[in-house]
């Protein structure tokens, strides 16, 4: 595990399930895995077993929801999906990011300046 | 919090099927890890390096899967279900400190739990009416000279006073209800059989004045009182009883003394009538055939509608809305004062003005005192017992657990949290009292049940759960505060406790020694007490059992017969003599007579007023010449063992028409004779009127009860007497007399089939029955002593068995240092000796003040009763040296050497 990798925030995960969820509709757990990974561009790292604990953390909270399928090469796979609820809390918790994240770019800016 | 209450709900589905999830989920890991690893190919890797990095790169399997196994459900029931085990091993490994807790609990709690119930439905316990608080039984301190009524004179109203209480529409509601005999019981028949069966005839808004429902078809209306009409509403009970619950009841023909009544309705659930100890099975509307006459008494005296100073009614009253007690009770009296006089002289100036009450519509209403007195002693015995029980549990739960101190400090070194400690004590506490709590219900389920038979409630009777929930969490609570107790010293020592020498740290301290101490003493002092009345209640019931009888009731058969077809005066008697005759002709029954009042029973005729061949009986004014009366049959002394002294017994020549004659006991010709040569001298009633002829003098024997002192008693034959509804036939038989009841049932029907006998059995019995609350008083209370001493041995043998477990240390250096065996069992014996000296010294005064209280309850016994005392003080030392014995043993065989390498 490399050093200069960042952590995994806690909650960041559940967060970037549901909007790849949203993005890309139904995915098992590898693909979401893949996605991460991709869009990460190996900045964030993780142990992909992790994804499983948030999923059924979110499927607790019925926002997304699963079905067993098969996989594009013929693997018998769950699949997850975003629910409505899912969607609403989103909505909600993109907003509070982009909230957080200017709030702490805003604050970083003017610690520079000083 | 709607999101948490989701995931809750998540959890708890995922109770069920969890295997199922296990093996989904593994399935899933599986196709991931596989997948990755192809990928892993794909990019250049071998097949052994994919797998290994695919491995690498979704992390730890095991701790996943235990971590989706944690969260997928909740962790609470298994953690619980954990401790629970442990908790029960931790029991099961220590099973006589278990039996003992368990036991001491069910007996403590069930046993408080079966008295408060029953003491709490005897005085307590409302009817099951609409809004109960309003309705009142109606009272009287009495009623006019003149008025004749039916022994129950403080609730016995005339018609009159019912009609006129009618009349306060919007003040009050007037119910009135009468008992069918004065038994409660009269005849019925459902099918062929004829039974006895306990019925009132009520007012046609008894049913909607109380407010009690039906489970089936109506209730009364006021034109089944007008109207007098052959209509029956049946109880809950006896509509299962005798209809199987069968919805077709409604209009099916239930006879009553042979008239046939139409079934109505049923009663609602739980209503079982107002008449207290005596559960209803039938009502009717007011009737009017003779009879139906009130309490089964002859139609000739009159009937109780057109008779207005006949008192006999039972009213209860309900207010209006927005009337209080205090101003329906004003009303009422007023109604009173005005109808009282009502067919008698109207009140003298000066007279005592007789006054009504309210009283609240309980289920027992007035209660007599003796039985309320007996379970208030009963109660506190329980409460004594109790409290033994519970020091017993706390001491027994401290001891075992300041013996675990070790494996305290171990699990804390170990590294187990402070929390799970606690929540494993408190499991261990919790399992303890459930179980000791789901013991103590059964037992209270039956010791309920046996309390009701004793005390003639055969109402619904249940053990009442507040009292069993309040007695268990007063005993969780200790349980809870005593379990935990030996944590916060393990936690505030710290597990480097365990490894110190345990000889230094386990000599307890001299407060904790004193503290249990206290409580030994207080068990001894409370077991004298407990002692002292157990003997003074079982001396008691010996004096009972020894009491002569004058009389032999065994091989004596009773049961009462009320002919259903006997109009007048004669035809009962014609009646009852053909039925002596018919019953003499039974192979193997030696005699045959018949009583009014049944001996034994607590029934009697009590009258005054005597001239003795016309004068004074021996200088005692007319008027205060008491005496107790009986209407029996011919052969009546020789059927029931009683010796004549003088004179003879009645005989068939005794009918109605020839000369009157009586028979005196011993006590009667000595108090009023002077002699015991009555025979020939004339009795006749303090107006000098109705002249009877002393033909006998038999001996003093016991009438009423076994306790009666000897009273002046007359005894007439039925052929010459008043006319009588009822007579208790007495057969005397050479073997069992229950063996005879077929035969006789078999006769009876054969003369009507409509007869049943009522209340058949043994002579004996009947006493055995009116002594049977002093008995069973007596050997519950003897119950409690030996469960008392069987506490104290138990909690003196744990405290000094843990004491000299603790001191064995100490002891191996005694002895080492030349202790003499003996000395050491002395030193362990001294130790509880004066601990029992002086709680007897402290439960001597206590004893005294109890045996005070039970003075009215004692029989042939002083409450100061030294064969009482002396009995306790010595069964307490006993108990007290045979609990100290086994642990002074154990301390006496210390090998010195042993005990101190065990250091």
């Amino acid at each position: 595990m490399a050093a200069d990798k960042s952590e995994v925030l806690q909650g960041t995960l559940d967060l970037m399930i549901l909007k790849t969820l949203q993005a890309l509709g139904p995915l098992h757990g590898f693909g979401i895995a893949r996605r991460i990974e991709q869009l990460s561009e190996d900045v964030l790292t993780l142990n992909e077993g992790t994804v499983y604990t948030s999923l059924l953390r979110l499927q607790q909270k019925s926002w997304i929801a699963s079905e067993w399928g098969v996989s594009e090469n013929n693997r018998r796979a769950r699949f997850y999906s975003i629910t409505q609820r899912g969607l609403n809390q989103l909505a909600v918790e993109t907003e509070n990011w982009e909230r957080i994240a200017a709030v702490i770019g805003r604050v970083l800016a003017l610690e520079a300046k000083a | 919090m709607f999101d948490r209450a989701l995931t809750f709900l998540a959890k708890i589905k995922g109770l069920v099927g969890q295997r199922r999830a296990d093996v989904a989920f593994d399935e899933e890991m599986n196709t991931h890890l596989e997948m990755l690893a192809e990928k892993y190919q794909r990019e250049g890797m071998t097949a052994r390096e994919a797998i290994r990095a695919a491995k690498r790169q979704f992390g730890n399997t095991t701790l996943l899967r235990q971590r989706q196994r944690e969260s997928r459900t909740t962790m609470f029931f298994s953690k619980v279900w954990r401790d629970v085990r442990y908790g029960t091993r931790q029991l099961a490994r220590t099973p006589v400190f278990t039996i003992v807790c368990v036991l001491t609990l069910a007996l403590g709690v069930g046993a408080n739990t079966a008295v408060f119930s029953v003491m709490h439905a005897v005085l307590r316990k409302m009817l099951p009416v609409q809004d109960s608080s309003h309705v009142f039984y109606l009272h009287t301190t009495g009623y006019p000279d003149g008025a004749s009524q039916t022994g129950d004179s403080d609730t016995s109203f005339a018609y009159p006073m019912y009609q006129a209480l009618r009349e306060q529409h919007g003040v009050l509601e007037v119910m009135t209800f009468i008992p069918m005999s004065s038994s409660g019981k009269t005849s019925i028949r459902v099918g062929t059989v004829p039974e006895e069966a306990a019925g009132d005839m009520v007012g046609g808004n008894y049913f909607s004045g109380l407010g009690v429902g039906t489970e089936l078809g109506r209730g009364f209306v006021q034109k089944d009182e007008d109207d007098h009409t052959s209509v029956v509403v049946i109880s809950d009970s006896f509509w299962e009883t005798h209809y199987q619950r069968s919805h077709d009841v409604i209009g099916k023909t239930l006879y009553i003394k042979s008239v046939p009544f139409t079934i109505v309705g049923v009663a609602r659930k739980g209503f079982e009538g107002t008449e207290g100890r005596l559960p209803l099975d039938f009502w009717i509307p007011l009737q009017s055939r003779p009879e139906f006459n009130a309490w089964g008494n002859p139609a000739e005296y009159g009937m109780y509608l057109t008779t207005p100073n006949k008192w006999c009614m039972k009213l209860m009253v309900r207010t209006a809305p927005g009337i209080s007690r205090e101003e329906g009770l004003a009303r009422a009296q007023g109604i009173f004062a005005r109808v009282a006089y009502a067919g008698v002289a109207p009140k003298h100036a000066g007279d005592e003005t007789y006054k009504l009450s309210f009283n609240e519509a309980k289920q027992f209403d007035s209660q007599d005192d003796s039985f309320a007195r007996s379970l208030k002693v009963l109660m506190m015995m329980v409460g004594l017992v109790l409290l033994i029980a519970m020091s017993n549990v706390v001491m027994l739960l401290m001891a075992r657990n300041a013996s675990r101190q070790r494996e305290f400090s171990v699990r804390i070194a170990l590294g187990a949290g402070r929390g799970e400690m606690a929540r494993q004590l408190l499991t261990e506490s919790l399992l303890l009292v459930a179980l000791g709590g789901a013991a103590a219900w059964i037992f209270a389920l039956g010791a309920t049940r046996a309390l009701g038979s004793w005390a003639h409630i055969q109402s619904n009777l249940q053990p009442d759960g507040a009292v069993a929930w309040f007695t268990l969490g007063v005993l969780l609570l200790l349980a809870l505060v005593f379990g935990l107790a030996p944590l916060r010293r393990a936690m505030s020592s710290g597990p480097e406790m365990v490894l110190r020498s345990s000889s230094t740290v386990s000599h307890t301290s001299s407060q904790k020694v004193r503290a249990g101490n206290a409580v030994i003493v207080t068990q001894i002092a409370m077991c004298l007490v407990l002692l002292v009345g157990a003997g003074l209640l079982l001396g008691t019931l010996r004096n009972l059992l020894k009491t002569p009888l004058g009389q032999k009731p065994e091989g004596l058969l009773v049961f009462g017969v009320q002919p259903q077809h006997a109009h007048t005066k004669e035809e009962s008697i014609a009646f009852f003599v053909a039925l002596q005759q018919r019953l003499r002709t039974i192979p193997g029954v030696q005699s045959v007579s018949m009583a009014g009042n049944r001996p034994g029973s607590g029934w009697s005729d009590n009258n005054a007023g005597v001239l003795v061949d016309g004068h004074k009986p021996k200088g005692v004014e007319p008027e205060q010449a008491n005496y107790r009366h009986n209407t029996v049959g011919p052969d009546y002394f020789r059927t029931m063992g009683v010796q004549v002294i003088r004179g003879r017994d009645f005989s068939d020549a005794d009918s109605s028409t020839a000369p009157k004659v009586l028979i005196v006991n011993e006590t009667f010709a000595k108090k009023y004779l002077g002699t015991l040569n009555a025979v020939g001298h004339v009795l006749s009633n303090s107006k000098g009127l109705e002249p009877n002829l002393i033909v006998g003098v038999v001996k003093d024997h016991k009438y009423t009860s076994i306790t009666e002192e000897a009273t002046p008693m007359i005894w007439d034959v039925f052929t010459q007497g008043d006319a009588v509804s009822q007579l208790n036939i007495e057969m005397r038989v050479p073997n069992d007399p229950m063996a005879m009841l077929p035969t006789v049932r078999k006769m009876i029907a054969q003369i009507d089939p409509d007869l049943p006998l009522m209340e058949p059995m043994t002579q004996s019995a009947v006493f055995e029955q009116s002594i049977s609350q002093q008995a069973l008083f007596a050997r519950l209370a003897g119950c409690f002593g030996v469960l008392a001493v069987v506490l104290i041995a138990t909690g003196l043998y744990g405290t000094l068995a843990y004491r000299v477990s603790r001191r064995s240390a100490e002891i191996g250096v005694r002895m080492a240092l030349g202790a003499q065996r003996l000395q050491v069992v002395w030193m362990v014996l001294r130790g509880s000796l004066s601990l029992t000296a002086i709680g007897v010294a402290l439960g001597i005064p206590l004893a005294m003040a109890a045996g005070m209280q039970l003075e009215s309850s004692l029989y042939g016994m002083k409450a100061l009763d030294i064969a009482s005392y002396m009995f306790a003080i010595l069964g307490v030392a006993f108990v007290a040296l045979v609990a100290s014995a086994v642990p002074a043993g154990r301390a006496a065989s210390v090998d010195p050497i042993k005990a101190l390498r065990l250091e």
